[in-house]
């Protein structure tokens, strides 16, 4: 915790970081989403932070949680570090609800491909310059997103096939130097039965 | 479909689609791949068919009815899931729970660990096609399933722990069932070790498969058996002691290549650890409370109820209103079998949690399952499958 404290200094000057009171158990700073990228990098490389495990990213609605004012959302980075490993840190961007938009640190840590797909899915809030953007929990054809506060818990979708996954497996051969010629015949979805669920009601 | 190459040449490449309904795929995993012969040139995942919605259905509940849910997380260890998360509410109330408690969770804690430990060597075993191995491990499983049985009444999702103590004491008898145990895995390791360690079909199938550096494995953010088979010696009943792990007598097991050999050997070992840590925690038992005393927490009694108003009250507030946390954010991870489950919890003060977010150690271990194949044969993708030992529902919640 002390170690923390020392950096927070440096984060506040560097990068306007705020500590989140929120966190009363741990440690949490706030960050304004155009500093998050610099900050991510410094605290994954600097010598006095060296925070290389991302362990999660958690995505936040606040709507109608008592007494709060502020943006709708929430993304938290929950950070931590193989060295001193009691040395923990949480990184918190406030998203409003108009402009859902938070930059992509996949480029940092390869976990963060998936878990920001995650946090997609389930509050739409967009990552810019993320590779890869789709869901990754719910279906392909679902509507809307499901953690939201006023999605319905009840509500039920008619869900038809599986994600077709070719044009992904061709961008990651793509990826690997390959080059696509002609895509097979047999794999491709027909278009009549395929995603005859929610998208095209 | 056609392709050119790297190296100019064209090829034809056949995807292959795998899963989700595949007795390999432990459960609802799919992936496609693009075939050139045998070997796997590229791999693209999907994961979610097993998605129900745990975090959704967390916030309708109170705090405590969380606490089923937990089970089915990872359920070849549910109770290590509640117990992750019922230390995560404790420590957002700030209670201690009482010494017998703690040393009843360890105890409960290592079984569930031998039980995953076991389970996934053995199917692992099994899809390699060693049945004798898997029925020796699933023996030693099988005796801590009876335990369970006579514990909490359900064998697979039971849970145990309750947030401030446990669902109830121990039976009569528990101690003899639980060195019984002991006993029988450490007889049956021998055993798997003599179908293993020198079983040229096992060594050649197993060594140098699904190979990852340790600095990739923390980018992907792995932790537990699968990261210290990397060579990296972290744990967090080392690193961040709790429940009094750190007066306990035992080490960390740690692997050299990262390769699937060293994650199914990894996990052997951190059986006989564990068996090492029960010995010493039934010792350490003593008689005593098992439940804080605080019926804004833990329930009172069911007797106390038709006795004592307090009593009643408690027990009636407890269930309509739930716990209410203090306010605020917490992030608390365990080292459950599989890694650090952690568990960031969001309470407005209410009896109700406003966000459970749960991070499950397989989520990072499966993200990195296409780097870890590709490259290899098929067949080899089934073997790094059931070394990472996936569980599709903490994996898709």
């Amino acid at each position: 915790m002390a170690d923390c404290e020392k950096l927070l200094a440096i984060l506040e000057e560097k990068f306007g970081a705020k500590r989140d009171l929120a966190d009363k158990w741990g440690f949490t700073v706030l960050v304004e989403r155009e500093n998050l990228h610099a900050l991510m990098l410094f605290l994954r490389d600097d010598q006095s932070a060296k925070f290389d495990v991302l362990l999660d990213i958690v995505g936040v609605d606040y709507l109608g949680f008592k007494d709060y004012e502020g943006p709708r959302f929430a993304v938290e980075y929950v950070l931590k570090t193989m060295k001193a490993p009691v040395r923990r840190m949480r990184v918190k961007v406030l998203v409003s609800e108009t402009d859902c938009k938070v930059p992509s640190i996949a480029d940092l840590y390869a976990i963060a491909n998936w878990q920001e797909r995650e946090v997609f899915d389930q509050y739409g809030v967009v990552f810019e310059g993320h590779p890869d953007l789709r869901r990754l929990l719910n279906h392909a054809e679902f509507e809307g997103h499901p953690l939201r506060k006023d999605y319905p818990a009840h509500k039920r979708q008619w869900l038809s096939t599986n994600d077709y996954l070719l044009p992904e497996l061709e961008a990651r051969l793509e990826s690997k130097g390959y080059k696509i010629v002609a895509r097979s015949k047999e794999v491709m979805p027909n278009d009549d039965e395929y995603l005859e669920g929610s998208r095209k009601v | 479909m056609i392709v050119i190459n790297p190296n100019g040449e064209q090829q034809a490449l056949m995807p292959l689609n795998v899963g989700p309904s595949h007795p390999a795929t432990h459960g609802c995993l799919r992936y496609m791949a693009a075939m050139d012969g045998e070997t796997i040139v590229a791999c693209e995942t999907e994961i979610g068919y097993l998605h129900r919605g745990f975090e959704k259905m967390a916030e309708r509940g109170t705090w405590q009815q969380v606490l089923p849910y937990t089970d089915r997380l990872n359920y070849c260890s549910a109770i290590m899931n509640n117990i992750a998360y019922c230390r995560a509410v404790e420590e957002m109330l700030g209670v201690e729970i009482p010494e017998r408690t703690k040393v009843i969770r360890v105890i409960v804690n290592e079984l569930s660990r031998m039980a995953d430990h076991c389970i996934c060597v053995a199917a692992a075993a099994q899809d390699l096609g060693s049945t004798t191995g898997f029925f020796y491990l699933f023996d030693s499983r099988e005796k801590t399933m009876v335990i369970w049985e006579k514990l909490t009444g359900a064998r697979l999702t039971n849970s145990y722990s309750r947030i401030g103590g446990l669902y109830r004491d121990l039976y009569n008898g528990f101690e003899e069932d639980v060195l019984d145990v002991c006993n029988t895995a450490e007889r049956n390791l021998k055993d798997v070790h003599a179908c293993f360690d020198r079983n040229r079909i096992f060594l050649d199938r197993t060594t140098n498969v699904g190979v990852i550096s340790p600095e990739r494995a923390i980018s992907y953010g792995w932790t537990g058996p699968c990261l210290r088979a990397t060579g990296v010696a972290s744990d967090l009943r080392k690193d961040e002691p709790y429940y009094d792990y750190e007066t306990y007598d035992w080490n960390v097991v740690v692997g050299t290549k990262g390769d699937v050999y060293d994650r199914l050997m990894v996990r052997l070992a951190e059986i006989e650890e564990s068996i090492k840590i029960v010995r010493q925690a039934l010792k350490r038992l003593k008689p005593g409370p098992i439940d804080i005393v605080d019926p804004r927490i833990r329930v009172p009694a069911h007797a106390l109820a038709y006795q004592d108003m307090e009593a009643l009250i408690g027990r009636f507030r407890s269930v309509y209103e739930g716990i209410r946390v203090p306010k605020g954010e917490h992030y608390c991870g365990s080292e459950t079998a599989n890694g650090e489950l952690g568990f960031t919890l969001i309470s407005d003060g209410s009896g109700k949690p406003w966000r459970i977010k749960v991070r499950p150690p397989c989520l990072t271990q499966f993200a990195a399952y296409q780097e870890l194949v590709e490259g290899s044969m098929l067949a080899d993708s089934m073997a790094t499958l059931s070394s990472i030992n996936i569980i599709a529902g903490e994996l898709d919640r």
